[in-house]
């Protein structure tokens, strides 16, 4: 295997965690609601998935744990936005860092203890290809579950009609209730959704990239994976490429001081953050149409 | 993040203020700060394993508080609050804690301090520390053996002289058995970061690294060499259950018998701010087990830790060279423990350069 393609598997691998937590955001995002818990979501992921799977043995129960954990901070968050109408941006800070708390609590006792993570899945003949084959067809189940989500939730956004509501209970909420549409069962199911997907990036930090339990081990993934939604301007497939660009960075900065590069490490240790406050001061500005659903981060009420 | 922390510690400290009893003069409160969690399996782990066998050996005339987890930026905040509630002895464990440490201790002069790792000290503030570069010699030396590819990978946190001279000693160990052994380093400018560890390593062995050293926290490197088919040491604790084909080796940390004896100079009145550095003849660390080694291997490695212990080998010996050639002492000579501590250049034959 030659550099380029060892880089480009490490860079696939830290992508990976980003796109699953950013295509669940953007699909929460899409609905009209700013979801800044990812971070809290993701971790409680990451603390329930690798419980379960210690406690039952079994990866796929770890997985569904890990699910259910995102679900349920998630519907947290949805009964204090959509339930009490509270500030959105706030209600997902508490979020955040209660959920950073809980997930201390819950893997309070796994401190320690070792498992072996999830393997690769070859696809038989597809992954004797050259050089893409091990790049592609080789990889673990989260990877493809994530490539499958990106294109499930494109196609689900623009092309079925339970998306364009969704899309349209983003841009109008007000306009969309008037048309008889239910705002809040389709907002409450679209972040019950994001949940699902941080609880998934989670557990594919705690199942598979290092099989151990450390507290606060997502090290500020669900923030990255935020300034990727915006990054990506709400679309799917540039999410993708948002994830393997803020992936790519972290790990060529790391290859780039195992090669000698002489440039200062502290800087380039920064660049995917100083790129998230970045992005993230531009999404606080121009709200006029370009950035994004227009309903994004206001609450709705129904009147009648 | 920094509210999490600061929650474990106002609880900590709620919980310390609610559980002191009126009178309990006899009883010395000892607090212990730490930079990581408890659950890294590594350095702060080992920190609170050390008040664990303090409580144990000292049984009610201790009563100990840990406090995990604390930033830098928060520690002003927890230690104070430490002070408030009683606490007369606080061990401070990380490098980062020694500049606000000795800007505290002169503040409350009727508390003792203790800071790891920190190099200088004030009246009411001791230090201490392991000499885990004696372990490093031993890793080199083991690396050189197991090496095919002749190049050892090390996961640096930071380019502080601690780091640095732990750097320059395992390839001091290594060149003592092949002269070619090289080096690549990568920084990743933080103590305990599990996945960025991981992505370290794996950009180490992509470079061609088939033993690889950690300065990190927890066993994510060890783990990822273990993945990867290579070999490497643990760090801080026994790490062989996270990487049974991978694990040579590892430090283990043993601050236990330490912070027993100097509660119990608190508690009779004769502490006073000493400069321990304890090496592998004191007993603060020591070598795990050898795992995946032969025979001959095995042997040595204890010879030469034997040979560490009794200060018949030391690893700072002359003559020592900076990278641009110039000489730092000459054959025969020794560094001595401040000159150690204040090392920032590199060996001259790495080739690796130190950031900022």
């Amino acid at each position: 295997m030659t550099l380029v393609e060892a880089i480009l598997l490490t860079v696939i691998t830290a992508a990976t965690p980003l796109l699953l937590a950013a295509i669940g955001e953007l699909v929460v995002e899409r609905a009209g609601v700013l979801n800044l818990g990812v971070e809290g979501m993701m971790i409680m992921g990451a603390a329930v998935g690798i419980a379960v799977a210690l406690g039952t043995g079994s990866n796929l129960a770890g997985v569904a744990g890990a699910i259910a954990a995102g679900m349920a901070m998630a519907a947290l968050f949805a009964a204090l936005t959509l339930g009490l109408a509270a500030n959105q941006v706030a209600a997902g800070l508490a979020l955040s860092i209660f959920g950073l708390g809980l997930s201390g609590v819950v893997g309070s006792a796994l401190v320690g203890v070792q498992r072996a993570g999830i393997g690769k899945l070859e696809i038989p003949l597809l992954s004797d290809i050259p050089f893409l084959g091990p790049l592609l067809f080789a990889q673990d189940p989260f990877v493809y579950g994530a490539l499958a989500l990106t294109v499930a939730v494109s196609w689900f956004l623009f092309r079925t009609r339970a998306g364009l509501v969704l899309r349209a209970v983003g841009e109008d909420a007000a306009s969309a209730h008037a048309l008889g549409h239910k705002v809040l069962l389709v907002r409450f199911l679209a972040i019950l959704f994001g949940g699902a997907c941080a609880g998934l990036a989670g557990a594919y930090l705690s199942l598979v990239l290092t099989p151990f339990w450390t507290s606060g081990m997502t090290g500020g993934r669900g923030w990255i994976a935020l300034a990727i939604v915006v990054f990506a301007a709400w679309m799917p497939w540039r999410a993708a490429a948002g994830a393997a660009l803020f992936g790519g960075v972290t790990i060529l900065q790391l290859h780039a001081q195992a090669m000698g590069v002489p440039v200062a490490s502290q800087l380039l240790a920064a660049l995917p953050y100083l790129i998230t406050i970045l992005i993230l001061v531009l999404i606080m500005r121009g709200r006029a149409g370009a950035a994004g659903p227009a309903a994004l981060g206001q609450p709705f009420v129904p009147d009648r | 993040m920094t509210t999490r922390r600061s929650l474990l510690a106002s609880a900590a400290g709620l919980a310390t203020a609610a559980a002191l009893p009126a009178a309990a003069q006899s009883r010395l409160n000892v607090g212990v700060v730490l930079i990581g969690p408890v659950g890294d399996f590594g350095w702060s782990h080992m920190h609170d394993q050390g008040r664990r066998r303090m409580a144990e050996l000292l049984g009610d005339r201790v009563a100990a508080t840990t406090v995990e987890s604390v930033a830098p930026p928060d520690f002003d905040r927890v230690v104070t609050q430490l002070v408030r509630t009683g606490h007369r002895l606080i061990f401070t464990t990380s490098f980062s804690y020694f500049a606000p440490t000795q800007r505290l201790a002169p503040q409350h002069p009727g508390v003792f301090f203790e800071n790891a790792t920190g190099p200088t000290t004030l009246p009411n503030m001791a230090i201490y520390n392991a000499r885990f570069y004696e372990g490093r010699y031993i890793q080199g030396v083991i690396a050189a053996r197991k090496s095919r590819s002749k190049t050892i990978g090390y996961v640096a946190t930071f380019p502080v002289p601690e780091v640095i001279h732990a750097i320059n000693t395992v390839m001091r160990g290594a060149w003592s058995v092949d002269p070619s052994m090289k080096l690549r380093v990568v920084w990743v400018n933080a103590w305990s970061n599990p996945a960025r560890e991981a992505d370290a390593a794996r950009a180490l062995i992509d470079q061609g690294c088939d033993v690889l050293c950690s300065h990190t926290d927890g066993p994510a490197p060890l783990q990822l060499a273990n993945e990867r088919g290579v070999f490497g040491f643990g760090q801080a604790s026994d790490m062989t259950r996270f990487a049974p084909r991978a694990h040579l080796t590892s430090s283990v940390n043993n601050w236990g018998d330490y912070y027993a004896a100097r509660a119990r100079a608190v508690l009779d009145g004769s502490w006073s701010a000493t400069d321990t550095w304890g090496g592998l003849g004191s007993g603060m660390f020591r070598m795990a087990p050898w795992t995946n080694m032969s025979p001959e291997e095995v042997s040595e490695a204890e010879r030469i830790r034997d040979a560490i212990a009794s200060g018949r080998l030391h690893p700072f010996e002359g003559p020592i060279f900076r990278q641009d050639g110039t000489q730092i002492i000459a054959a025969g000579q020794r560094l001595t423990d401040d000159q150690i501590r204040a090392q920032n250049y590199f060996y001259r034959g790495i080739e690796a350069t130190i950031p900022g």
